[in-house]
């Protein structure tokens, strides 16, 4: 039990009163200044805004092989993005539109905040050292934004660090709502079929893998075990390079894939059909322990690396659990970031690898992901 | 966000007006267009909801550009394309497409060209035009909505409560129809038609679950604080000014009479301030047009009308002929206590009690 539970207002979505930025709509407002990324669906450019000299993050939205006009993926991504407002969700300021080409043809952006972190660069870097109240924080942020979002109905799908921004002030932002979905909630007489090719592989959980299509906000919480376990271990925890392979390591971390811990997993598509190892106990403290000594975090990891999505803990739950009522309490992100330059700022050499591997944790390709050269530092 | 409401004023001087079009065939055109969409979703199997928000878009797009540049009916086509995707009903463009010229056959065929070709290249075109113009804004609730979860709150008579919802449900649909979305927010729609329901089956609301003892409170007001009777009675007339209009194209198919709407007759002079800011609109009772003999220039919608009529359209209260209440409609059952749920926070500048049964 926790001796403390959060006030309610904090699980209340905050009414921010939303920051003025003038509606612009045309893309040469802002000044281009730097390529930061690269997603499956576009690049990413670093921009200042000309009006506001505010910095912004622009993303392409691609729709050249659109038989069906502008992406219904995107139009997800900005209805979920408009309605919800919140302090850990990375806020649309607004969509624009390039000036036409000669096939009177503009292309369109997605103009974000921009947030000079994202989680995985901050964790590749080796300099940045977490203390406990650091990851408590980042921990925390990350599941009020889960909470609130899942409290609406949405699940984001696309869990992983790099998906996780930071600001420079500290405030993390979860962004990437290109896989988000509104869910309608369990009724008895209704399954649910949405896709299963979702989820970045290292972090998509077992029902997925087994082919669930009938799969709620527990996909999320599963990512953030991973992502939890990777604020010690400084690389993702579980590298597979096939949806067996995945299947295997989960198996060899959480136990072997049964009935007896898992008791609906039986009627799940790909469960007869695909060949888990047997016999494997779970694993999940006695191999993170060398790494993580704080046995709060080693019980919530537990938890949110539950097998069955029905007994894994919720967002909620996870808010509500000792780990962040215990000392040390939770530190400021901000001192910590500030000693070190935007992960965008840094050498082109580390972001190119840097974009390997998101290329490499490329989502929804019809193809396995294929993942030739693993980084050496898997643990498992 | 973008504000999309707009003073009675701001509706007589659009790009449309100013590009010398009168403003009876703007709004004929809002109409046609509309009621084209209502068709288009319907013979594709689109919900309520997903003709609401194409309407909405329409009627937002020709705040910004003119019915000479854009035809209604290509527009309208894009619009509900658009509104499939949004409201995640999805439709292929080539059946939107198929679907569309085959409505215009017939009496509306020389429109069948302003569609441009069968693959929807023009379609696609106008989208890229269209989701600009509309802001990317998306947070488009309709009245269907509200209509649902304000119905269950009332007490009476199941029967009759279940006529009127049914009827306030046609009333929606029509109301895209008028530029009552450009007006009013769709939570203040939903009460109008509402009113305008229950006057028509005289059906008064006089009890309802949150009603509190030796109250005062209107029905209403537990819903949209503050909102006016003189407000409600305006949407309600502008709303009647619909079949009032129509009528004359198709004499002695209308069933609302007017004489049998009793509403509260409006004073001239005042000026009824929404209690919503900003939105303020003048007094009722001038702008609105009686009825007269006059024929229309144009016979589009007579046409429209009678080929509709054979098909069984499902939406319009114009169709219905007993006793004022519509018949065979595609209409959601009363939901239960529990059932509906707003999947996602309000965003409207509206302030709504919170729904008692969300849990
Ligand atoms: N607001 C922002 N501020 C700073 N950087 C950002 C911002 N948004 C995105 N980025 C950077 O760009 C990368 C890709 O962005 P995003 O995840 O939104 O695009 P995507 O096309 O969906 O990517 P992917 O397919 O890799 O998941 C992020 O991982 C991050 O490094
Ligand atoms: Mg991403």
């Amino acid at each position: 039990m926790a001796y403390q539970t959060r006030p309610v207002e904090q699980a209340r979505p905050l009414e921010q009163a939303p920051l003025e930025f003038p509606y612009i709509g045309d893309v040469s407002q802002y000044e281009r200044i730097d390529k930061i990324g690269q997603g499956t669906f576009g690049e990413v450019f670093k921009a200042r805004c000309k009006k506001t000299d505010d910095f912004v993050a622009m993303k392409l939205i691609l729709m050249d092989q659109e038989k069906e006009g502008f992406p219904i993926t995107a139009l997800r991504e900005i209805k979920i993005l408009q309605e919800l407002r919140h302090d850990n969700i990375v806020r649309l300021i607004e969509v624009c539109r390039s000036a036409m080409d000669k096939s009177s043809r503009s292309k369109f952006y997605f103009i974000f905040e921009f947030c000079d972190h994202d989680l995985a660069g901050v964790l590749r870097n080796a300099h940045v050292k977490f203390s406990l109240g650091h990851i408590k924080s980042i921990m925390q942020q990350l599941l009020d934004g889960l909470y609130f979002i899942h409290k609406n109905h949405i699940i984001h799908r696309d869990i992983k660090s790099a998906n996780i921004l930071i600001t420079r002030n500290g405030v993390l932002k979860l962004a990437d709502f290109g896989l988000a979905k509104v869910i309608t909630p369990p009724k008895p007489n209704h399954q649910n079929r949405y896709t299963c090719r979702v989820v970045t592989l290292w972090y998509r959980p077992p029902e997925l893998l087994l082919g669930e299509r009938d799969y709620g906000p527990a996909i999320d919480m599963w990512g953030v075990g991973c992502i939890f376990a990777e604020m010690w271990i400084r690389s993702p925890i579980m590298q597979g390079n096939s949806e067996q392979h995945q299947l295997e390591l989960i198996s060899h971390l959480c136990g072997s894939i049964e009935p007896s811990v898992w008791p609906s997993v039986t009627k799940l598509p790909f469960y007869t059909k695909l060949k888990l190892p047997q016999n494997e106990r779970r694993k999940v403290q006695d191999r993170m322990k060398p790494y993580i000594q704080e046995p709060l975090a080693l019980d919530l990891i537990d938890k949110l690396l539950t097998l069955d999505p029905k007994l894994r803990i919720d967002a909620d739950n996870a808010l509500n659990s000792d780990f962040f009522y215990s000392e040390p309490p939770l530190a400021e992100l901000k001192p910590l970031l500030s000693k070190y330059p935007s992960m965008f700022e840094l050498k082109e050499v580390s972001r190119n690898a840097h974009n390997q591997q998101m290329q490499q944790q490329q989502r929804m390709k019809q193809a396995r992901p294929n993942v030739p050269n693993l980084p050496s530092e898997t643990i498992y | 966000m973008p504000l999309w409401y707009y003073d009675k004023k701001d509706l007589k001087s659009t790009p449309s007006i100013h590009d010398g079009v009168d403003a009876e065939t703007e709004q004929r055109y809002r109409r046609e267009g509309c009621r084209f969409i209502l068709d288009l979703g319907f013979r594709l199997g689109l919900r309520s909801e997903t003709m609401g928000t194409g309407a909405v878009f329409f009627h937002r797009f020709y705040m910004f550009h003119s019915f000479k540049q854009y035809p209604r009916y290509a527009m309208a086509t894009c619009c509900l394309f658009l509104s499939g995707k949004v409201e995640e009903t999805p439709k292929k463009i080539r059946d939107i497409m198929k679907t569309a010229r085959l409505i215009l056959e017939g009496a509306r065929e020389r429109y069948i060209p302003t569609l441009g070709d069968e693959k929807g290249d023009l379609i696609l075109q106008y989208e890229r035009i269209l989701l600009p113009t509309v802001k990317f804004d998306f947070c488009i609730a309709s009245p269907y909505s509200f209509l649902k979860q304000y119905a269950k709150t009332i007490v009476g008579d199941k029967e009759q409560i279940r006529q009127m919802f049914q009827m306030a449900w046609t009333f929606v649909n029509d109301s895209y129809c008028t530029t009552l979305c450009l007006q009013w927010e769709p939570e203040i729609i939903a009460i109008a038609v509402l009113y305008l329901a229950c006057k028509l089956s005289k059906f008064e609301i006089t009890d309802w679950t949150t009603k509190k003892e030796n109250s005062k409170q209107k029905w209403w007001e537990q819903f949209v604080e503050g909102l006016t009777k003189d407000i409600i009675e305006d949407i309600c007339h502008q709303h009647l000014d619909l079949y009032s209009k129509s009528n004359l194209s198709s004499p002695g198919n209308g069933t609302v009479g007017n004489p049998s709407i009793m509403l509260t007759p409006t004073q001239t002079n005042s000026t009824v301030t929404s209690p919503i800011q900003p939105i303020s609109i003048e007094s009722p009772s001038t702008s609105r047009s009686m009825p007269s003999a006059k024929r229309p220039r144009n016979d589009d919608e007579s046409n429209y009308r009678s080929s509709r009529n054979n098909n069984h359209h499902h939406s319009s209260f114009l169709n219905s002929n007993i006793g004022g209440i519509p018949t065979n409609l595609t209409v959601p059952p009363l939901p239960s206590s529990t059932s509906y749920h707003h999947p996602i926070i309000c965003c409207s500048i509206v302030k709504i009690p919170p729904d008692r049964n969300d849990q």
